[in-house]
């Protein structure tokens, strides 16, 4: 394992700690943003565990080198995960706008103090 | 063939999309849907002589992306498209606009792909289809919408699916396969140690799913969120959830049964934790929401035990809990809508107030709580047909909870109605679909043999004095249960004890539910790091 490796690892524990003391939810997207990076970032070092040649074949000599070549299916994978990843951020931040405007606030704290009290009151 | 089966529902969808606002297209879509049933129930069949095979995109062998029905990835679709089905017909005159309709068979579309694929990647990409649909749905009425759970919600599945693209990387890197059965086979031959980390992974996103037990607060509230329609909080609770427990199923299998163990105690854990909290509800939504928590881990208790019976037992059960589930969460939307108020001290009187909901609803009491005839009496059976010793009193006892439980619910049928309760024409669908449901609950009670052959293709016998057994046990426990709750709970469980309310009021933030994740995580890591099983 290339000690490079490591760093998505340490960057997606990071980033869970961040969830855990984060105190507005602003903050936790961010840190869902820093998680889907980390984990994006971790894909792509896979692809590129064995080589980093692009992996077109161009000729017959080309399929000589195939060791060297990166594993293509990673970042195909990983385009997708993209575009799941900034569609399901944008609608994180479309829902917080929502919430801003009905509560006023983006704490947690206040926003489940203020939640709980909507529910005892509804029912 | 099978690619149809995932897009009839978005078509269907679309269809609404466009023509929702005329009543005989959403008559058609009906049609649509049964036939769509129908052709389900013709898969099943199919999938008793071969597995169904389609190969998405025309690639053969590893590389190719498969659909695949097996009995129980055919058995999953029947159960969505009878439940929804059913769930079109309860709300075909609800005032809904066309995204809600839009959504519903959205839905619908990518739980039946999340049944049908068998490609790691897909599973990643539909679960996170169907957690942003579910997400906007459950937000659906502006008004009375809990912004709060709802954000929790849709964040926590999001966190939990980023642990599960991170596994599945730590898969693909050990097994070089994206396809089940190829990384099974892959993983045979591996070193259970050396699969710690991206099994931990994998199983805190599929526990999270399933709301096991350290995970399972997200679930219940987001289930009661008073913007949340009934329906919606039927498919929540009767099919979202179960997609989580085919994952569950599904990964076992792939992983060779590992950790079973630890996957047994947390399942009994998981359901004396959901009773416990059940009993402290005055909501009902909120008691019909944790007794999913306690059914749902009296399932993993039964798919971790191995064994023939309790496996197939486990297995009934998931279909049984969605259709009596679906059956009380409908019910108790109408209830609502005729009382006004979802505290269960408040409703009182429905026997004589509405017969026809009270019979669905107890027909689909009697199948939850396991009364011979009906359909939850057979899966138990066979659930605690093969364990012995502490176990199978642990399940007589979660049982015992769930009578209790139900028995708290069944108050709302006695005692005098209010004036005036409202009834209109316009429900006749609602009471048809809910009955429908009800008498399914009973048909599937006493033809539970046949249907288990005929559903998962596999023979089991429920041995005529063994089901006498059970049913004294069960008349037992109801008179147990009846004692304890007439003259023990029902005085206590309405006090202002503050254990009770903390319990009642449990409500974690957002850092605590990340902490539990962190926690189930390590949990499982030690477990099979440390013991390699």
């Amino acid at each position: 394992m290339n000690w490079l490796e490591l760093f998505p690892v340490a960057l997606f524990f990071i980033s869970f700690f961040g969830l855990l003391i984060g105190k507005t939810v602003i903050k936790s997207i961010v840190y869902i943003l820093l998680m889907q990076t980390s984990v994006i970032l971790f894909w792509l070092m896979l692809g590129a565990r064995h080589g980093t040649a692009p992996p077109i074949v161009q000729d017959a000599a080309y399929l000589a080198n195939l060791d060297t070549m990166a594993d293509p299916l990673p970042q195909a994978l990983m385009l997708t995960a993209i575009i799941i990843g900034v569609s399901v951020i944008a609608i994180n931040i479309t829902m917080l706008n929502a919430l801003f405007r009905k509560y006023h606030t983006a704490d947690w704290k206040t926003l489940d103090a203020m939640a709980r009290e909507q529910e005892d009151n509804d029912s | 063939m099978l690619t149809f089966f995932v897009i009839i529902p978005v078509f269907i969808a679309v269809f609404l999309f466009v023509f929702s606002s005329a009543k005989t297209a959403r008559i058609l879509a009906i049609g649509f849907q049964a036939a769509l049933t129908v052709w389900a129930f013709y898969l099943l069949l199919l999938c008793r002589e071969a597995e169904v095979v389609t190969a998405v995109g025309d690639y053969a062998g590893v590389l190719g992306i498969f659909l695949r029905a097996d009995s129980l990835a055919a058995a999953f679709v029947l159960l969505t498209s009878v439940i929804f089905l059913v769930l079109s017909i309860y709300a075909l005159h609800e005032d809904n606009s066309r995204l809600f309709w839009f959504l519903l068979f959205l839905l619908e579309g990518a739980l039946i792909g999340l049944f049908l694929t068998r490609d790691f990647f897909n599973i990643f990409v539909l679960v996170e289809v169907s957690t942003v649909v579910v997400a906007i749905l459950l937000m659906y009425d502006r008004k009375r919408r809990n912004m709060a759970a709802g954000m929790k919600f849709l964040m926590v599945n999001i966190i939990v699916m980023q642990f599960y693209l991170f596994g599945l990387g730590y898969l693909y890197m050990l097994t070089g396969v994206l396809d089940m059965e190829a990384a099974a086979s892959v993983i045979q031959t591996l070193n259970p140690r050396d699969l710690a980390l991206p099994y931990a992974l994998i199983m805190t996103s599929i526990a999270a799913k399933c709301s096991l037990l350290p995970l399972l607060t997200w679930l219940p509230k987001v289930n009661t969120m008073p913007g949340a329609r009934s329906s919606i909080a039927a498919i929540m609770s009767g099919l979202h959830i179960k997609s989580g427990i085919y994952l569950f199923i599904r990964f076992q299998e792939v992983f060779g049964g590992m950790a079973s163990d630890l996957f047994l105690v947390i399942g009994v854990l998981t359901a004396i934790a959901g009773v416990a909290l059940a009993l402290t509800q005055t909501d009902i939504k909120l008691i019909l929401a944790y007794s999913t928590v306690a059914q749902v881990g009296l399932i993993i208790t039964g798919l971790s035990v191995g064994s023939g019976y309790s496996y197939m037992g486990a297995l009934f059960h998931v279909i049984n809990h969605a259709i009596f589930k679906v059956a009380l969460f409908l019910g108790a939307g109408m209830i609502i809508r005729l009382y006004q108020t979802r505290d269960i001290r408040n409703i009182r009187g429905l026997w004589r107030g509405s017969r026809m909901i009270s019979i669905a609803t107890v027909m689909a009491i009697f199948g939850i709580i396991g009364a011979p005839f009906f359909n939850g009496s057979v899966s138990k059976y066979l659930l605690g047909a093969s364990v012995s010793g502490a176990l199978e009193w642990v399940i007589i006892l979660i049982n015992l909870g769930t009578i209790l439980v139900f028995l708290k619910y069944a108050a709302m049928f006695f005692g005098t109605p209010p004036e005036k309760l409202e009834t209109s024409s316009a429900w006749r669908c609602k009471l048809g679909a809910i009955l429908g449901l009800g008498a399914l609950c009973l048909g599937l009670g006493l033809f539970g043999e046949q249907a288990i052959a005929f559903i998962f293709n596999a023979q089991v016998s429920v041995d005529a004095l063994g089901y006498l057994e059970k049913s004294l046990i069960f008349a037992a426990s109801l008179g147990v249960g009846f004692v304890l709750y007439r003259y023990v709970l029902a005085k206590r469980l309405d006090s202002a004890r503050p254990i009770l309310q903390r319990l009642k009021a449990l409500d974690f933030g957002f850092g605590v539910l990340c902490a539990s994740m962190g926690v189930f995580f390590a949990v499982v890591l030690v477990v099979v790091g440390v013991w390699g099983a």
